[in-house]
């Protein structure tokens, strides 16, 4: 217990000492990678409590991400709305979307609902690529996303948006914390640990496990809306599978079903992603050999190193 | 006429594919999510072996192999770690092998698509019933049907057959029996990666040999196995053939709404008869 606290403190220190680094860093290089890992860390928090938490593993969430990144460019773009309600506006698309994907997806369980999730999220990668081109720009996609004007502050610089980008950071990360600690979290991980026995205990199975998916629908939305206003641009390249397969990436090198090991996960992807793109344009398969490393060796990811997890020792998912 | 013939012969195609995939989760449990990368990879290896020969046929028989060999390297050092596991994990392998196995295709062939011809023998038209159809679609539909064939009297009738439905009926009672798991698996895995390879080379003159083509391929071979059933053979074929005779009646009257049709079937069943049209299982998996 003790090696718990412990270990996720220092998993603290290490994500805050990043976040404090790329501030005293002058320039903007370091902010502007650190700003993409807090903001694809938003994504994976709000992934894992799915995948991690509620054992169910979703490979359509780049569905949700991009949706949420849609509504709120639409809104800003196309009629006016400013940045904060679009914001929220994207938390309730995503959710809305988690929603109805949830409705076909967790009809069936297990592995199929991973191809179903990756399924439903192709046909609106598909959709929005041809169909709906008046919404999405097509391939080309949309340039010029917004960015916040609160305060008196120019966000468009990219050191203010930064501090902005930790806020919201920060603030989804204990919303979460409260969540995964709350009554509600401790169902989801009984429910992951015997489905049939949360269910005996008088658990609602099914609704447990589309709440953390609507819950997770909201966080993809939300950093979804981030990311396009962080870029100044939004393409179906985030609806695409890659961006489903990254986030599971990501989860994975991290430690699945820990608070803080996703967010590790990501900064070590974005910084390979980082370094490795510099020396060779096959940086995706490297990383690819990466995670099948990680995968045999290392099952509790980076987390599992920080809380003394053995490869041997329980905690797998069921 | 013609839209029965693409149709029977998408859907023998699809076939090749869902029955590797349903082969693959029969004994290991696993979904094998690389099964459309080792499809691109059967592509170019044909590409190449057709390139450097000059004759389709020894593409077609080479390249299966040749595919088959890496898959059963494949198992061997990845998969075959973790079966103790938690299925979770093999898929993340397998989800892992995609990206290398597109990136070590990119590696050696570059980006750009390449195209294999259709043979001689089969490159022109032929009349049946009055309309003009290609040669190579009735090869197609001739050649899925055989393989479909003898993938039954595999399973059913041969001893080899009856190894893996022990293996994966029971692996602790057939090996105590005295087969070899271990290797019925790496078997079963190459096995399925020799018909994903070989769809990919029968597919290679139809289509462009290029990066996507794996994945655009495996969201219908779920959606098959989906709609079959997972682990049945016989939904697998029932299933490819709703999924391409729609498929082609779709480009010829509703060319525009084709790429959403798989969906449509795909969210129909799932509403109506979420265990898949020909299971009789529930889906526990």
């Amino acid at each position: 217990m003790t090696r718990r606290i412990v270990g996720t403190a220092l998993m603290g220190l290490v994500i805050a000492a990043m976040i404090v680094a790329a501030w005293l860093v002058p320039g903007e290089q370091g902010v502007n990678l650190v700003s993409l890992i807090l903001v694809w860390a938003l994504f994976a928090i709000g992934f894992d409590l799915v995948f991690g938490v509620a054992g169910m593993m979703s490979f359509g969430h780049a569905a949700l991400f991009g949706v949420g990144g849609y509504v709120a460019t639409n809104l800003m773009v196309f009629h006016g709305l400013d940045f904060m309600s679009a914001l929220a506006a994207a938390a309730v698309g995503g959710a809305l979307l988690a929603f109805g994907l949830s409705v076909f997806a967790m009809r069936v369980s297990g592995l199929f609902f991973s191809l179903l999730t990756l399924a439903l999220a192709q046909m609106i990668y598909v959709l929005a690529s041809n169909r709906l081109r008046h919404w999405t720009g097509g391939l080309d996609g949309i340039a010029g996303v917004p960015r916040p004007a609160l305060l008196g502050v120019d966000f468009y610089d990219n050191r203010n948006y930064y501090l902005f980008l930790v806020a919201v950071f920060v603030a989804g990360l204990a919303l979460m914390a409260l969540l995964r600690t709350s009554p509600f979290g401790r169902a989801l991980r009984a429910i992951q640990a015997n489905d049939v026995r949360a269910a005996q205990l008088g658990y609602n199975v099914n609704r447990l496990r589309q709440s953390a998916f609507i819950v997770s629908g909201a966080y993809a939305g939300v950093s979804g809306a981030l990311l396009a206003s962080l870029m100044f641009y939004i393409s179906p390249q985030m609806l695409h599978w890659t961006t489903s397969g990254d986030v599971v990436i990501m989860a994975v090198l991290g430690g699945k079903g820990t608070l803080l090991g996703p967010v590790l996960g990501v900064a070590l992807f974005e910084l390979l992603k980082e370094e490795l793109s510099q020396y060779t344009q096959y940086w995706y398969g490297l990383i690819g050999l990466v995670f099948i490393l990680a995968t045999i060796f290392l099952r509790h990811g980076i987390a599992g190193l920080f809380l003394g997890r053995g490869d041997e020792g329980k905690g797998g998912s069921s | 006429m013609s839209t029965i013939v693409i149709g029977l012969s998408l859907s023998f195609l699809l076939f090749l594919l869902a029955a590797g995939l349903t082969l693959v989760f029969g004994m290991l449990g696993v979904i094998n999510f690389a099964h459309g990368a080792l499809y691109m990879l059967g592509a170019y290896v044909g590409y190449q072996v057709a390139l450097t020969s000059g004759s389709f046929w020894a593409a077609l028989l080479v390249a299966p192999l040749v595919v088959a060999a890496l898959g059963a390297l494949m198992e061997r050092s990845t998969l075959s770690q973790v079966y103790g596991r938690d299925h979770i994990y093999q898929v993340l392998l397998t989800f892992g092998l995609i990206l290398v196995i597109d990136d070590a295709t990119k590696l050696v062939w570059g980006m750009d698509y390449k195209q294999v011809p259709t043979p001689d023998l089969l490159a022109g038209p032929v009349e049946l019933f009055g309309a003009m159809i290609p040669a190579y679609r009735l090869f197609i539909i001739g050649f899925g049907a055989a393989v479909s064939i003898l993938l039954f009297l595999l399973l059913d009738r041969s001893k080899w057959g009856m190894m893996i439905r022990a293996a994966s009926a029971d692996p602790d009672m057939a090996s105590t029996l005295g087969v070899d798991v271990a290797r019925v698996r790496t078997g079963v895995f190459a096995f399925g990666a020799y018909l994903a390879a070989m769809g990919g080379v029968v597919a290679a003159p139809l289509v462009p040999v290029e990066l996507g083509m794996g994945f655009s391929v495996i969201i219908d071979c779920f959606v098959v196995v989906v709609i079959g059933g997972l682990g049945s053979i016989r939904g697998a074929i029932l299933a490819s053939l709703l999924l391409g005779m729609t498929r082609a009646a779709g480009y010829t009257f509703a060319t525009e709404w084709v790429e959403l049709i798989t969906f449509v079937i795909l969210i129909a069943t799932l509403m109506f008869r979420p265990q898949g049209l020909f299971s009789t299982k529930g889906r526990a998996a």
